[in-house]
């Protein structure tokens, strides 16, 4: 499989306001006892490994899923400037910290880079995330756009029936 | 290809979402799913090709009319998937909202001790 730096893929991105200045907010992305209080999956309990939140540093943890297995995932830090902008690469990994494929398919994108901005408004922060996978094979890149552009122009909205028709199919 | 991986492959087209989000109201022939899309019937037996190979369709028999009909459970599997990435950051930024919440709580109120520390359960996020 080749990469293909030039696929374009439309990136996952995500706006939530939250009700603290930026710098709160910015010690909560970096902080390790903030990290595990707040990130990762639904019902799933992280543990941090190690977390250097730095350029060229990394955020390794576990990830303890429902079903008992446990996956493991990795950050690279590209860009921090605080209290505005983390950049970020996301991957599974091992234990060892090594880049590994997704444990639940061959083609979910390896590394999947992380734009995440803060924005002051007025005391409160609006944190913006930008997704887009780096480095994708074609296979990477339909893959995750079929997931995002499924999942932003909706299985709900002008797929309110397709939903519909989901819910009847037990 | 895992079936995941051909399953997204096929949504990645808007074009073959939408067919499938018709499909969703019953089997239709291929003139009429055709028919709200601008775009030849070779192009859209085409897509058709692609969502069948996928599982997400299958066509009827009849040389005449081979209705297409919509595959629940390749679909249901993907959107579940999607769910899970979406609850993955909405689950994500509710705990920091609430996290954040308690820093700002402790903060306002100095005269207090501030809260224990809250010791992480294993089964606290649900």
């Amino acid at each position: 499989m080749t990469a293909h730096e030039s696929v374009s893929v439309t990136p996952f991105t995500v706006t939530r306001i939250f009700n603290a200045p930026r710098d709160v907010v910015w010690k909560a992305w970096t902080e390790r006892e903030a990290l595990e209080e707040w990130w990762g999956p639904k019902g799933c309990a992280i543990e941090v490994e190690t977390l250097d939140a730095s350029p060229g540093g990394t955020f390794h943890y576990s990830m303890r899923m429902p079903d008992g297995q446990i996956w493991w995932g990795i950050f690279h830090y590209e860009e921090l400037v605080k209290p505005e902008r983390i950049v970020f690469v996301n991957s599974f990994s091992n234990d060892a910290g090594e880049v590994t494929r997704a444990p639940f398919s061959e083609s979910w994108p390896r590394q999947v880079r992380n734009f995440v901005t803060f924005h002051d408004e007025g005391g409160k922060t609006r944190l913006e995330l930008r997704s887009e996978p780096i480095r994708a094979t074609a296979e990477e890149c339909a893959f995750f756009e079929g997931m995002f552009g499924s999942l932003q122009q909706g299985f709900g909205g002008t797929f309110d029936q397709l939903d519909d028709y989901l819910a009847t199919q037990k | 290809m895992d079936r995941l991986s051909s399953t997204f492959s096929a949504l990645a087209d808007p074009t073959r979402r939408a067919i499938l989000a018709r499909l969703a109201l019953g089997e239709t022939s291929v003139n009429d799913l055709a028919a709200p899309f601008d775009m030849s019937l070779p192009a859209v037996s085409k897509h058709l090709k692609v969502l069948e190979g996928a599982g997400l369709i299958t066509r009827g028999r009849n040389a005449q009319w081979r209705p297409c009909k919509l595959e629940a459970a390749p679909l249901k599997e993907a959107a579940s998937w999607i769910d899970f990435y979406r609850k993955f950051w909405e689950a994500s930024f509710d705990r920091l909202d609430a996290y954040l919440e308690r820093l700002q709580s402790a903060d306002a109120t100095p005269d207090k001790p501030k809260p224990a520390k809250r010791k992480r359960r294993k089964n606290d996020r649900t």
